[in-house]
């Protein structure tokens, strides 16, 4: 069997990747490994984004610095930090579509204004908006890589599967427009009236929210341009955990890159004198696991990051998480 | 022109006028109603499947939706009212 790749030569084995993910259970080193990759691509002179799409985002802490909700900040030389704030960008965009009804018709209905006041309310509304924001992102063409720090296992595949099924439905409703409008003509031509001109804005709309969705839906099978990593700790839980995502992807036919092995305990501790005892089963666990992890994703290991004597955060600590992961800083 | 050319015209107009809408009523009016109707169904479907939740039949993330809604406010208060009109025997029979 060949040697799996590393994340280094993965990159440049698919020279044209663009959008880099990092999916996986919460809490184990997603942001940080988002962070030590766009550090690593920033060095090496492309401009990198960095954006949270996990609402406990902490970009802003390991980064050491408050960029939340501050559009795009420059943390260094060609690297970009990015950390939305949904309930701003919700009430933005809500202002946006009551300024856009009152510039129509001159003022805004009572029971409309409750109907947008209300919609904030709605439990998804955070997640389409930071989905609206990432598209909204990686259309601009801004930059050379554009890096993405999931949120948690269950709600990214929620994330992922919601363009699927919201594209379903807008192709349902631009078929039922389609059909009021083929009635609305053939009315039109009998009776010798014209028909409602706001029939193609609408469709319009529906249009723009397509090509929206299927950005995504495309983005994430298009294994020349994105590469989708799921990061995992040598325990029990986070490997059923990647088992089951993997799984998940699978069905929604989204390609994984690879699994990036975090917050390993050095075994060479291991040889040291003195070693307590609860260190020693610690690192004897996660050696354990280690086997497990070898013979259910060999072929798909493509990092393995050891854990930090110190919180790997900030910009003295960063480079050292890239050395780990990419073998130079 | 003389006056009683122009009642001639006049009069000739409203003959021809009588007849396109006679023409109309037998021919095509049934076809335009129909047309009509179907397309205000299918306007209420489309409402509901968009805007549902302003009478709480939930609906994918409005988030889209509201892109929709400034095409819609026109359209909202009969729609509210076609969809939740109590209906009995006699709508279905004269319908």
């Amino acid at each position: 069997m060949s040697k799996a790749l590393s994340v280094k030569e993965y990159f440049a084995s698919h020279p044209n990747i663009k959008y880099i993910l990092f999916g996986g259970k919460g809490g184990l080193g997603k942001t940080t490994l988002s962070a030590a990759t766009a550090y690593w691509l920033s060095k090496r002179g492309k401009k990198v984004v960095v954006f949270s799409t996990d609402p406990q985002a902490s970009l802003t802490d390991i980064f050491e610095r408050n960029i939340f909700g501050k559009g795009e900040v420059e943390i260094a030389p060609n690297l970009f930090a990015l950390e939305i704030d949904a309930d701003k960008r919700i009430a933005d965009y809500q202002e946006e579509i009551r300024q856009k009804i009152i510039k129509m018709y001159g003022e805004v209905p009572k029971e409309v204004d409750d109907y947008i006041k209300s919609s904030a309310a709605e439990p998804a509304m955070a997640e389409s908006a930071t989905f609206d924001a990432m598209v909204e992102l990686m259309t601009s063409g801004a930059y050379d890589y554009y890096i993405f720090d999931m949120m948690p296992h269950g709600h990214a595949v929620r994330f992922l599967g919601m363009s699927e099924i919201l594209d379903a439905w807008v192709n349902k409703i631009v078929e039922t427009r389609k059909k009021a409008a083929e009635y609305g003509d053939v009315a039109a031509v009998l009776s010798g009236k014209g028909s409602l001109a706001q029939e193609d804005k609408i469709l319009e709309e529906l249009d723009f929210i397509r090509s929206r969705l299927s950005f995504v839906s495309n983005m994430m099978r298009d294994e020349e341009h994105t590469a989708f990593f799921y990061v995992l700790i040598p325990e029990l839980m986070p490997i059923l955990d990647t088992k089951k995502a993997l799984e998940m992807f699978r069905q929604f036919n989204i390609p994984l890159s690879g699994v990036i092995v975090n917050q390993v305990y050095p075994v060479e501790l291991l040889k040291q004198k003195n070693v307590p005892e609860f260190l020693k089963n610690k690192i004897l666990m996660q050696q354990k696991h280690m086997k497990t992890i070898q013979q259910e994703f060999g072929p798909l290991i493509r990092g393995i990051v050891p854990m930090f004597d110190r919180e790997p955060k900030g910009l003295k600590m960063i480079p050292e998480v890239a050395k780990a992961l990419f073998g130079e800083e | 022109m003389t006056k009683n050319e122009a009642g001639e015209e006049k009069k000739e107009s409203e003959v021809k006028k009588a007849i396109k809408g006679l023409v109309y009523g037998m021919a095509m009016h049934g076809m335009v109603s129909y047309a009509l109707k179907t397309r205000m169904y299918l306007e209420n479907l489309f409402m509901l499947i968009t805007m549902g939740d302003m009478l709480g039949v939930p609906v994918l993330p409005p988030y889209y939706c509201l892109r929709l809604l400034p095409y819609c406010v026109p359209h909202i208060k009969t729609w509210k009212r076609t969809l939740l009109r109590e209906r009995d025997v006699t709508d279905s029979v004269f319908a």
